[in-house]
């Protein structure tokens, strides 16, 4: 017996990403042409190493104040203006890496200054004084899905009437931290990302981003345009590294998922890193349960951007959603063959469809999927 | 007003002085000798704090840790340039119980991983309180650092704890509840005060989120 989705639709009154192609529209037009960010470069930034795919704002070498920091600024500035931060509205930060980059900078060249940024709380009380925000802001981190997460729990918080409207905001920056650790893993190497291909060999190329969405009541104001109606969760615990090989936990979440889309004809946008068992166990079961929907990713442009991933690729749906003639941009990195005849390498149109289903996936087998709608 | 009643709480307050290797021999036969060798301080009070509490795929788990996996991200840090693939997986913040989680093969339907400092406490309780799960696990717990410590970049104590948490007041010990309306607010509790609540059932009170909040024993 597994959980049931939360179906608790929530407004989408502002959403907005920044990536190193720009904000939403810009990274959606971006990825529309084809483009990638990735480019290869020494995986731990100016301490070398071997070459690996990154998008990045900068170079990755960390500095003091935080280099992430005026892009969280730029993409803040959208933010439309409201008592952040109050028990009425509160923020939800998501990230997976908050500061660490710091902490790795601190043990290159022992400025303790770098420190003061280093925990995930620090990293968050350097953003609340930067914006202005109060007290109440949550922090969430569970790696990859950590967005979905505050999402959903922003959802749980209108719908209890705890809240009036909720900020989530979401960032995640390569380090060589992060950097080394997948590189450790192998799974960041020398090749570029094709999510979905059938290839001799898999890899993922890490990215940068920052994202945020103002979540309301249905009834606004102002009328929203689109909804997240829906958010399913699972968490396998069948290897930290790992899913189930008969892609149990994927199914799990995509039947919990599909049950809450109430017949909607749906396109997708999987997670697709560029690993190859993770990518056919995500599309085998997500083609199982939506047959014939064409599913898309965006890692292989905007390389994986960690636990800002889901508002970051939800920001570049709605902004392609929303963009004149409403094409949804393609698996971007991507040749055939691919591992289902449902992976849609080329960009196709929005029209005929009346929802979207955005899945992240995670360390520990975790999985996340959110039902997109118009309002 | 919403509330919650506990059931099953279990507290890990090792003396201060314990490191990973005497709670690893301490704690040995909780744990698959296999599993037993990689876990960390911390998941290993985790481990032990959620023994006997039953799982299943439909319950959901709140996990507060400020600092989490504090001696794998110091450990990993001082691994580079050869970045250690293992350290790197265990320092990923929810790491600790998922340690345990999959040390059990025991799947949840969501997992809430927090990590926040001041009002931590309260975040997690309003994070049980909006779960539907007729069942949800409550856990946290923090490992003592070394250098991180130095620079409060991590805890000065080891701890764990974990508390079933139901809508059910049958054959509950306690009671969590958020009355709304508080505009005011005051301290919330520390994680290690409230752990230390639990370990005694001392009640607490104090007002945020829009409310007022009680932890009491019945």
């Amino acid at each position: 017996m597994h959980a049931p989705a939360d179906q608790l639709p929530v407004g989408l009154a502002a959403c907005d990403c920044l990536t190193p192609f720009g904000d939403a529209p810009a990274t959606a037009a971006a990825l529309l042409a084809g483009r990638s960010a990735l480019a290869l470069m020494p995986v731990l930034g100016r301490d070398g190493g071997d070459l690996v795919p990154l998008a990045l704002f900068g170079a990755m070498d960390e500095t003091i104040p935080p280099r992430g920091l005026p892009a969280l600024h730029r993409l803040a500035a959208g933010i439309p203006p409201a008592a952040w931060g109050t028990a009425r509205c509160p923020v939800v930060v998501t990230s997976s890496n908050f500061g660490v980059g710091s902490v790795y900078a601190f043990t290159r060249d022992h400025d303790a200054r770098h420190l003061a940024h280093g925990a995930p709380f620090a990293s968050v009380e350097l953003l609340r004084r930067e914006f202005g925000w109060g007290g109440h802001v949550q922090v969430f981190s569970h790696a990859c899905v950590t967005a979905h997460l505050g999402l959903a729990h922003a959802a749980r918080l209108l719908h209890a009437g705890l809240a009036d409207r909720v900020l989530v905001f979401s960032f995640d920056f390569v380090s060589a931290f992060v950097a080394g650790g997948f590189h450790s893993l192998k799974i960041l190497n020398g090749s570029m990302p094709a999510p979905y291909a059938v290839r001799p060999t898999g890899s993922i190329g890490l990215g940068e981003g920052a994202a945020f969405a103002v979540l309301t009541r249905l009834n606004g104001p102002p009328k929203p345009r689109f909804r997240l109606a829906a958010h399913a969760l699972h968490n396998e615990m069948f290897h930290f590294t790992g899913n189930q090989p008969d892609g149990a936990g994927f199914a799990v979440c995509a039947a919990a998922i599909a049950a809450a889309t109430g017949g909607r004809r749906v396109w997708l946008k999987g997670h697709g890193t560029g690993t190859l068992e993770g990518g056919r166990l995500e599309a085998e079961a997500l083609a199982r349960q939506f047959p014939g929907a064409p599913l898309t990713g965006w890692k292989g442009g905007l390389g994986h951007t960690l636990g800002s991933c889901g508002l970051v690729e939800l920001a570049v749906a709605l902004a392609a959603l929303a963009a004149p003639g409403g094409k949804i941009p393609g698996t971007v990195g991507s040749t055939g063959p691919t591992c289902t005849d449902t992976v849609a390498l080329a960009a196709f149109d929005a029209a005929g469809f009346d929802g979207a289903i955005l899945t992240s996936n995670a360390f520990g087998g975790a999985h996340a999927a959110m039902l997109l709608t118009h309002a | 007003m919403l509330e919650r009643f506990l059931h099953q709480v279990k507290v890990e307050l090792p003396p201060g002085n314990e490191t990973a290797a005497g709670a690893r021999a301490r704690l040995a036969d909780k744990f698959p000798r296999a599993a037993l060798r990689r876990m960390t301080h911390l998941g290993l009070l985790l481990g032990s704090a959620l023994e006997a509490i039953p799982l299943g795929p439909e319950d959901a788990v709140v996990y507060a840790s400020t600092f989490a996996e504090t001696r794998s991200l110091e450990d990993f840090l001082l691994s580079f340039p050869a970045a250690s693939p293992l350290l790197f997986q265990s320092s990923i913040h929810p790491s600790g119980v998922q340690q345990v989680l999959i040390g059990r093969q025991q799947p949840v339907a969501r997992l809430w991983p927090l990590a926040g400092r001041a009002r931590l406490v309260e975040q997690a309780l309003l994070t049980v309180l909006l779960e539907p799960a007729s069942r949800v696990v409550l856990a946290g717990g923090e490992e003592t650092g070394t250098w991180l410590l130095a620079h409060d970049l991590a805890s000065a104590r080891s701890f764990a704890f974990a508390v079933v948490v139901t809508r059910s007041p049958a054959g509950a010990t306690g009671r969590v509840a958020f009355a709304r309306g508080a505009q005011d607010e005051s301290a919330c509790p520390t994680l290690e005060n409230f752990t230390q609540a639990l370990t005694g059932r001392h009640g607490l009170q104090w007002s945020g989120a829009g409310g007022s909040w009680t932890l009491d024993w019945l």
